[in-house]
Parts: C-alpha cells; structure tokens; sequence
C-alpha cells in the first residue's frame, strides 16, 4: 500500500497530557507517572456541546487537535477521519444501564446520544467543523491495528490525508468484572499521501496473515505495561520509533494469528 | 481513484417483514408491514410499534457456539442460514483463500440487550470478561460472522450509528481495490434493546402507530430489529453492481440532521461522483425515510437540491421499521432487488404527502424497471452515507 506520512501527532494519555510529555517518556527523558483522570477542556467546542461531551470524546478531541496543529485550516473541513476504539466510553455505558435499570422512562436523551459508539467522531466533527468522511471501527484488542489499516487502505484508494484517533479508557467499577483496564490512553496521527510532507516520518502498513506479530519493539516500551488491556495504547511501540526518529520495523497482532507489519523511517 | 464495478454476487436478510429473500419479496411485494404494537416485554411499557423478528426467543445458538449466545447473534445466524449465503462465502473461500475474504459488520450496539437484562436482574456475577467480549463488545458481532463462516481475512466491526452498515459497503470496496482482500462479507446486525427503545423515548422520536415516513401526520420512528449480509467479489458477474459511496459528516448536532440537509446533500453527491452518474441517472432513492419530522424534512430538502422529480424516491421502513445499525444493508439490499426484480416499491403507510415535501416520493409500487438507484443512511454524530447500486448491463 501507499506509504503514509506521519504530518502530526497528539497524545491525551495517564501521565502523558500531551505528544511532547509522550515524546519525552518514550525516550527515557522523563519517569511517567500516572495522573488522575480530570476533566480535560476541548475549548474547540460549542459550550453546549462542551458541557454534554463525555470523558472518550474529550480525550480523543484533544489528542486529535494537538495532531492537526500544523495542517492547514483551510484544509480541515475536508479532512477524513478513522476513529478506533474496542470499548468506547464504559462510564456512558454503566449509567445507562443504572438509567434502565432503575427508571428506564425517564432516562437521559443526552445519555443516549453521548452512548453511541461514534460518540468521540461525531463531537470532534462538530469541534473541528470537518465535513469529511468519518468511520469509526472497533476489532477488540486489534482495534488500533484496524484503525491503523483502514487509514492506510484509505490513502491507498485516494484520500490525500486522514486523521486517525484512537481512544480507550479503563471501564469504571460498576463494571469492573467486564476486565476492561489500563489507563486511559488516546492517540492521534495526521496521516498524508505520496508527495506530502511528513515531518514525523514514514510509515508502509501491511496485513501478514499466518505471521505472529514480534515483540521486540513492545519489549523496548517499558510504559506500555500500565496501559494493558487498553486497545489504543498498542500505538505506544509506534509512537516510540516516531519519538526516537530511528528506523524500525514493528509490528502489531491482528486478528487470529495474523499481524499489521509497520516499517518506519523518520 | 476511478471505482470499478463491485459486483453484489449473494445476499441474505431478515427483518421484520421476512426472513430470507422469499419472505421478503412477498412482504414488499404485497405491501405487507411487519410492524406490530410494541410487545418486546422488557420494554413493553412503551406506547409505539416496532419490527421485530418472530422466534428469535426460540433458536438458541447452538453448543459449539454458545458463548455467543444472545439475541443479537441468533438473529445474526438466522439471516445467515437463508438464501444458499454460507454456501457462496464457502465458495469465495475456495477462490481466494480464506486470509482473503474480509468480513466488515455494521452494529450499532451489538449485544447490549444482554448486558441491560443481567443489570436489570441483578445478575452482575454474569457480567464476565468472555460474556463482554463475545455477547456485548462491539467486535463480538464480527467476530461471531467470521465463525461461522470461516473467514480469516481483514475484519472490523463499523459502528457509526444508523449509517453503519452502509459504511461496510465502502470500506470493503476500499479493502478489495487496496489489495487487502479479493472478496468480502458484508453486513449489519442490530436487534431490540432497552437502551435504544428508551433512548429514542427519551429524544421524544417513537411513533405512537406504525412510522409514516413524509406523511404530513408522520409522529416518529418505529424501532425495528435486522440482520443483512452481502458478499461483494471483484472479477465476478452478477445481477447487481455496487457503483459508488459517498460519506460525509454534519458537524453540527449529535442527535439533530443539519437543518438544509447539507451533509447528506454532500454525501448524495459524492456518491453520484464516485459512480460517474449524473442526478437524473438514478431512477430510484431508498430514502433514509425514518418518519421523525427532522430527519423527513431535511432528507428532503438535500435530495431536492440534487435531484428532479424524474427520480423516484421512497421509504421502506413502513415494512422493516428503523433497524438502526442495520438500516444501511436493509435497504441497500431493496435497491437491489428493486434492480434485479424491475420494480419500484412505493412508500408504505404514508396516506398524505407532506406539501411541504418537494422530492418525487413514490406513493405506490411502479413497474419502471430501475436501472440505478441511491441508498441513503443518516447517523447519529452527523455521520452520513449514500451508495448508489445499478443493474449489470
């Protein structure tokens, strides 16, 4: 497929508020240390929209506008976005499911629209006035590496630069027996086509079926284990060689026992 | 990048108004609704009507798959033992390899029901982490799919809402002109919930009688359960192309169209780009058409910017109701029956045409034999896609 060039990055994480605290913990210049999940402003909002927003969207909106910081503004309206996520916003989820439980008839209209699993596109849209064509894809643990292969598939056929948001957070305790953990994590790449600068580097994406994933690269991310369980932080071994600027090749585990091989060169 | 022809080589359906394509047929072509008072029991407080699937309480799934048990995947399976489906995808994989037939599911809350019945009861010690994963996850439904067919190709699950199993439609005709796969299966499944019933109580958009899509006396949406499966394969024939798509989002409200309709005018006319059709090219619209007031006056007010009244347009969730995440294959699947079978059906349930409505609506079936026709699905988020199918020539 057509290599993408990486012309953005952001990243709303535990301990990681932003791509340069990121950047900085993925080369070994900062301890993380986790933070406590405030709430984070998305002042690219409507403040009606704002006040409604849940906790995935806001994570997600912030990583995906420090990742178009640079692109033209006049180019945003168009621009297309894949978002990602396995779990999408278990707070959401869990009062809604008291909602029904205990007084079903007088549930919250704002609670079901911020439910839908779209939630985070459908708010960065309206944040960023993008009219451009918008999926949101979800294949469990895989759901990065989806995201990751449906953008590059994208740009393959023709688009001339997608936004790609991956954003998951660890479910509450009413539904902890679920075992969705890890600490909250959101990413962002603005993604070009051939031609395009990419001033973070280069990417080819390919699907390897029948080829385990190799690890060596996660193994080299000793933060990514506190963000276990959390589908969007297997963007972390990327994120890294894009932090590092040295060429690497990685790769992430697909579904059954294929992989999505990443090849990376600053 | 031009669009090539993706040839729709098998289909399978079941919804409210049938189950498999021999049901279905009869149903459009008798002008049989398969809306009924709501009797969905955990919910059956609600005043309105609904599609819902006959029996689905009745087919557990069976051993080897019953830790995908739940109404979502019983009804999934239903549609997938109809219309010879299983036996084409089987012969796809024998062309192509397995690794290569992708699977992409519209849902737009997969398992849920599950979840809100455990909650409800009280059960929490259910709530396990293979209970999330192969019943509620949004993955579970694809995951289920490429099970019981067998595939090993690129997968995802799309979930945008009611748009979500139109979206499929794009993003496998992206998979296979990438290279990524050579043939894929794709499909929505939604069924009944207490989150979606009361949800949409709560937006004050349920219908107190069977939904009357563009009718001036339209009150809301009926909710109705569906599950829909295509198999698209480049370098096949068959009676029935995928032409083009268009995507687009609103940017506007999470909840509300765009009041002029623009993001589903952008997303009709990038469709009709894509396939190289001009507006008066199509013959056919399936309208979005849920029979909320917003969403009928707005679709409207898009689809008369492009087109004339020599394109005929109508509603057919006066049969299926509004199946949500499975509304975009629902009604891709009539476009092309209304294709293959040279009929358009008409609009049922709708007495009165709003006189505020411009675009042609099609009030009885017409016997013009279509040649293309445009799809449209309008989500949640703003989130919009047409498809535009046509005949093989």
């Amino acid at each position: 497929m057509t290599p993408l060039r990486i012309a953005g990055v952001g990243v709303c994480a535990s301990g990681m508020p932003t791509w340069a605290a990121a950047r900085a913990i993925l080369r070994g210049e900062s301890p993380w240390q986790p933070t406590e999940p405030g709430k984070i402003d998305v002042p690219l909002l409507p403040v009606t929209e704002r006040r409604r927003t849940n906790q995935v969207s806001r994570y997600a909106i912030s990583a995906a506008v420090e990742a178009i910081a640079d692109f033209p503004q006049a180019r945003v309206p168009e621009l297309a976005s894949v978002f990602a996520a396995a779990d999408g916003d278990g707070q959401v989820l869990a009062s809604m499911l008291q909602a029904l439980a205990d007084d079903a008839a007088s549930m919250s209209p704002t609670l079901f629209h911020n439910s839908v699993f779209n939630a985070p596109a459908g708010y960065w849209s309206i944040a960023s006035r993008s009219r451009g064509a918008s999926i949101t894809v979800s294949a469990g643990e895989a759901s990065f590496a989806a995201g990751l292969l449906e953008a590059a598939i994208e740009v393959s056929t023709g688009s001339r630069a997608v936004l790609l948001v991956a954003a998951d957070l660890p479910f509450p305790p009413e539904l902890a027996s679920f075992g969705v953990t890890g600490e909250a994590f959101a990413c962002a790449l603005l993604l070009l086509g051939e031609g395009s600068d990419g001033t973070h580097g280069t990417i080819e994406v390919s699907l390897r079926a029948n080829a385990a994933a190799v690890s060596d690269a996660e193994d080299r991310v000793s933060v990514a284990a506190h963000f276990a369980g959390n589908s969007a932080a297997a963007a972390l071994p990327l994120l890294a060689c894009v932090a590092r600027a040295t060429a690497a090749a990685s790769s992430l585990p697909y579904l059954d026992d294929g992989c999505v091989e990443i090849a990376y060169r600053p | 990048m031009n669009f090539s022809p993706l040839p729709i080589v098998a289909s399978t359906l079941a919804n409210a108004a049938g189950i498999g394509w021999t049901q279905v047929r009869a149903s459009m072509r008798n002008g049989v609704s398969g809306l009924r008072r709501n009797d969905f029991e955990p919910a059956a407080g609600l005043a309105t009507w609904i599609g819902r699937v006959e029996g689905i309480e009745r087919c557990p799934l069976p051993g080897s798959w019953a830790h995908f048990d739940c109404r979502n995947h019983r009804l999934a399976l239903l549609a997938l033992e109809q219309d010879g489906f299983a036996s084409a995808v089987a012969g796809a994989c024998r062309r192509h390899g397995r690794d290569r037939v992708g699977v992409f599911m519209g849902t737009s809350t997969s398992g849920i029901l599950a979840t809100e019945l455990a909650f409800r009861a009280g059960e929490r010690a259910a709530l396990t982490p293979d209970f999330y994963r192969y019943r509620h996850s949004m993955y579970a439904v694809t995951e289920f799919v490429r099970t019981v067919l067998d595939t090993h190709g690129v997968a995802a699950t799309v979930s945008t809402a009611c748009s979500s199993s139109a979206k499929v439609f794009a993003q496998a005709a992206r998979a296979i002109a990438a290279g990524v796969c050579d043939a894929a299966v794709v499909g929505g499944v939604d069924s009944l919930a207490l989150s979606t019933l009361y949800g949409f109580n709560a937006l004050a958009l349920l219908s107190h009688e069977p939904c009357r899509p563009f009718d001036a006396d339209r009150d809301g949406i009926s909710i109705g359960e569906a599950a829909g499966f295509a198999l698209l394969e480049r370098s096949r024939e068959a009676p029935v192309d995928l032409l083009g798509y268009g995507e687009s989002c609103d940017a506007h409200h999470m909840s509300s169209p765009h009041p002029e309709g623009a993001g589903a005018a952008a997303a009709m006319r990038a469709a009709l780009d894509c396939a190289a059709l001009v507006p008066d090219d199509i013959d056919y619209i399936n309208l979005h058409g849920t029979a909320s007031r917003a969403n009928d006056t707005t679709e409207d007010l898009a689809v008369a910017s492009i087109f004339t009244r020599r394109s005929l347009a109508g509603s057919t969730k006066g049969w299926t109701g509004h199946a949500l995440g499975a509304a975009g294959i629902t009604e891709a699947l009539v476009c092309a029956m209304a294709l293959e079978d040279g009929w358009i059906p008409g609009t049922l349930n709708c007495r009165n045409v709003d006189p505020q409505i411009r675009s042609h609506i099609a009030l009885e079936p017409s016997n013009l034999a279509p040649r293309h026709a445009l799809s449209n699905s309008f989500g949640f988020g703003g989130n919009n896609c047409s498809l535009v199918l046509g005949r093989a020539p």
